[in-house]
């Protein structure tokens, strides 16, 4: 397993070599959502880190609408002989690399691509050119696992850094800010909702919109040699939002574990840290409470729905079932809390309060009041 | 002047509501199975319902298509194939997806079109070149581009495009929030969105004192599209979908007659008359809704486009309740969601056309007992009036 980081001063790619990572991200401040190399930094960081013995990669990790995508694809070209590996989020980006360039290509997977098929599909689809795929934070070290192996080009994950939690192309920020700003000035902020268990939000709006990040980064850092035996290809230790000079604690933590080292790394690390759902991911389980259970009942002898309850008087049901509804029908009543009642028609009436022996579907049928049912009632044919 | 008109897609969360924006007019509505969707706490449809649903609209000529749009685990994706056999089986239209995973499921198993969601953020030609190349038929853009851009997507990719016309806005990248994962514990991409984009936020901006900014930040106003419907006809787009599986009858109604009005009106006259259009918003404004914006339609969203309000379900206009029957005989029966009283205005919405406005002079409840105020969830009658169908949505102004 490698180490793999990004680059915001030439001091970093020193510091990159000295800790004897084989390759760095540069992000592009047009193509990177963090990234702040202009065109002419971005050539003399990567002639540095060629020198350094460096493999460049090109991050694009902007999600561009199609005028903006159209103009910017082109700034690539110059660009192309100046790293080794184009890296994209958009499938559109990763489409105009497949096919306007030679580049070994990376995917970063990371949003949702939470299953085999689909994640061997973008393999499959640029054919022989996926260099390395970035697994999501959401997966579960079992599937992580699972993919490894099964994959068969490299997977990456985050081993350390923020975790980004939302992304809009909207300038979120500014509106609340008092001062006039730049096209390139950075806002940040810390955010906190009372109607959130959680404070401590981090901001930033810059001139690719704004994003909110979770109150703790994610760390797996005292997982790495775990990683490593489950086959990991890449461990990305992100930066840029703290101290760059921790990479030698990391590296030698992930080289060495060391339970003190660590303690003593994360004192020192600005943010608290979470390992996510690494362990588990159970991001489903409150899904049946959010449901409504009445309303998964009618599949089956499904008849209809107590429009009326009128006490000593009459239920007012409408028929939803093609099959209508008889006056020998017997019938299951189940209460929107659940209890079950039972009733053998004995008075059959229309809306014009006519005695029938039948109604069609899609018309409302009077019968004798039941005790105990209400409106919102589902109402079943006891028979099949 | 352009030949081609757009398909009006209408949000159905429920059969009724299927029933009621076919009914109104739409060409097409988007549905949602009991697993697969991002609606987890929406009625949603039995397997009954779905193919009940199906045949009561190609019986009218409207078409439906099936939301298979959460980010599925391989868990989730064992159960799709069973699934995808009935919607095969019971003939749906489409299907609506946004993740690569079940594009394959669905593709290996049936030859239903494949209609790639907005969750899947289609930005650009090159990513809806890469979904075509994928076996889809129709990209859902992304509601950040403009109608010009989806335009030259469609000519350039060759590939069906539907847009988002109205209805409420995810603020971030569709498919790219995952506040709720995170700080909730429930995964937004899999139906779990706790909206946490709604919420009001302190904002602590690095400011001397003390103070920190209270802001509903997050917050998009709606999206509404009607006066550059031109727009989208002249750039052929495919479909014009309104958001909203969760909304309400009166909702999938009024949406349903609006837009399909309006685009009749044009592919008629050509043009829209100020005072039509003045109407049609008049309509639209009639359900609940944030402020409106175009948001991304015509050019890149911005301040103005955030709500910044706390949220609230006042509206001035309310629904009274459904009509479940009318015939001489037996007069306008209503099923009643808000109550009403003997001498209130109310107006009926017919399937097609302007609202008729009835005073409720004469209220029985269903045994011809007077009535003087009406209750909500119980059945009520009107003297029969000509025109009055079944399914007709009856809303009144809700008194200050």
């Amino acid at each position: 397993m490698k180490l793999t980081t990004f680059a915001q001063s030439l001091n970093d790619l020193n510091l990159i070599k000295d800790q004897g990572l084989q390759e760095v991200i540069l992000g592009h401040q047009d193509f990177s959502r963090f990234g702040k190399l202009k065109t002419e930094d971005f050539f003399e960081f990567s002639k540095r880190a060629k020198e350094l013995g460096l493999k460049v990669i090109f991050e694009w990790d902007i999600l561009m609408t199609e005028n903006t995508f159209a103009k910017l694809a082109l700034e690539i070209v110059p660009l192309l002989d100046s790293f080794d590996s184009l890296r994209v989020q958009d499938p559109g980006a990763l489409e105009w690399g497949l096919k306007n360039t030679t580049k070994p290509l990376q995917f970063i997977a990371e949003n949702g691509n939470h299953n085999l098929p689909g994640l061997q599909g973008w393999i499959d689809h640029v054919q022989g050119r996926m260099e390395r795929i970035a697994l999501s934070i959401e997966l579960p070290k079992i599937k992580i696992e699972e993919y490894c192996k099964i994959l068969k080009v490299p997977c990456e994950l985050l081993g350390l850094g923020r975790i980004l939690l939302f992304y809009t192309p909207r300038q979120l920020l500014s509106p609340l800010s008092e001062d006039k700003l730049s096209f390139n000035q950075e806002i940040s902020a810390i955010g906190e909702s009372e109607e959130s268990p959680h404070k401590g939000f981090p901001i930033i709006e810059n001139r690719h919109g704004t994003f909110m990040f979770h109150i703790k980064d994610f760390c797996l850092v005292d997982f790495a040699n775990e990683l490593k035996s489950l086959g990991l290809g890449f461990f990305r230790i992100d930066l840029r939002f703290s101290a760059f000079d921790q990479l030698k604690e990391i590296k030698a933590l992930t080289e060495d574990f060391n339970e003190d080292s660590f303690i003593e790394f994360k004192e020192k690390y600005p943010q608290d840290l979470m390992r996510g759902f690494y362990l588990v991911n159970k991001t489903d389980v409150l899904f049946p409470k959010l449901k409504n259970h009445r309303l998964q009942s009618r599949e089956g002898n499904y008849l209809g729905e107590v429009l009326e309850a009128e006490k000593g008087s009459h239920l007012a049901i409408f028929v939803k079932n093609f099959k209508g509804l008889r006056k020998s029908d017997k019938l299951k009543i189940v209460h929107p809390k659940g209890e079950v009642f039972e009733a053998l028609i004995y008075s059959l009436r229309n809306l014009s309060l006519e005695e029938v022996d039948y109604i069609e579907p899609q018309k409302t049928a009077l019968i004798q009041f039941v005790g105990g049912v209400w409106v919102k009632s589902h109402v079943f044919y006891q028979h099949p | 002047m352009s030949h081609f008109f757009p398909e009006v897609l209408a949000p159905a969360g429920s059969l009724d509501k299927l029933k009621v924006a076919v009914l109104y007019g739409a060409n097409a509505v988007y549905v949602g199975g009991q697993k697969f969707g991002l609606r987890t706490a929406a009625d949603n449809f039995t397997l009954d319902e779905l193919r009940e649903g199906v045949n009561f609209a190609h019986d009218r000529g409207a078409q439906v298509y099936v939301v298979l749009n959460s980010f599925l685990h391989d868990k989730d994706l064992s159960e799709l194939p069973d699934f995808v056999n009935f919607l095969n089986e019971i003939k749906v239209d489409a299907v609506i997806v946004s993740d690569l995973g079940v594009v394959k499921t669905v593709s290996s198993l049936s030859s239903i079109p494949i209609h790639i969601s907005t969750q899947a953020s289609t930005l650009n030609v090159e990513a809806a070149k890469l979904w075509k190349s994928m076996g889809a038929t129709r990209v859902v853009v992304g509601r950040e581009l403009s109608v010009k851009e989806a335009g030259k997507i469609k000519r350039e990719a060759n590939i069906e495009v539907e847009m988002f016309i109205h209805g409420s806005m995810c603020m971030a990248y569709s498919g790219h929030c995952v506040i709720s994962n995170f700080t909730q514990g429930r995964d937004s991409n899999r139906g779990g969105c706790a909206h946490s984009c709604r919420f009001e936020y302190s904002l602590d901006m690095g400011l001397d004192t003390e103070e920190k900014k209270k802001a509903f930040f997050m917050s998009s106003k709606d999206l509404e599209g009607l006066r550059i419907l031109p727009e989208f006809i002249n750039e052929g787009i495919d479909s014009l979908k309104i958001e909203g599986r969760m909304k309400s009858h009166l909702y999938a109604g009024t949406m349903s007659k609006v837009y399909t009005e309006a685009l009749a009106y044009y592919r008629e006259h050509g043009n829209f008359l100020s005072d039509d259009l003045l109407y049609w918003e008049s309509e639209l404004k009639k359900v609940s809704h944030r402020a409106y914006t175009n948001a991304s339609l015509v050019e890149a969203a911005g301040t103005d486009s955030i709500f910044n309000e706390r949220e609230n379900t006042e509206t001035e206009w309310q629904m009274a309740g459904t009509v479940i029957e009318a015939s001489p005989k037996s007069g306008i029966v209503i099923e009643v969601r808000n109550a009403f009283n003997q001498g209130d205005e109310l107006e009926i919405l017919p399937f097609k056309g302007q609202a008729i406005t009835i005073v409720a002079r004469e209220i029985t409840d269903i045994m011809m007992k007077p009535v003087a105020r009406t209750r909500p969830s119980t059945l009520i009658k009107l003297p029969y009036q000509n025109g009055v169908e079944s399914l007709h949505l009856i809303r009144q102004k809700v008194k200050v």
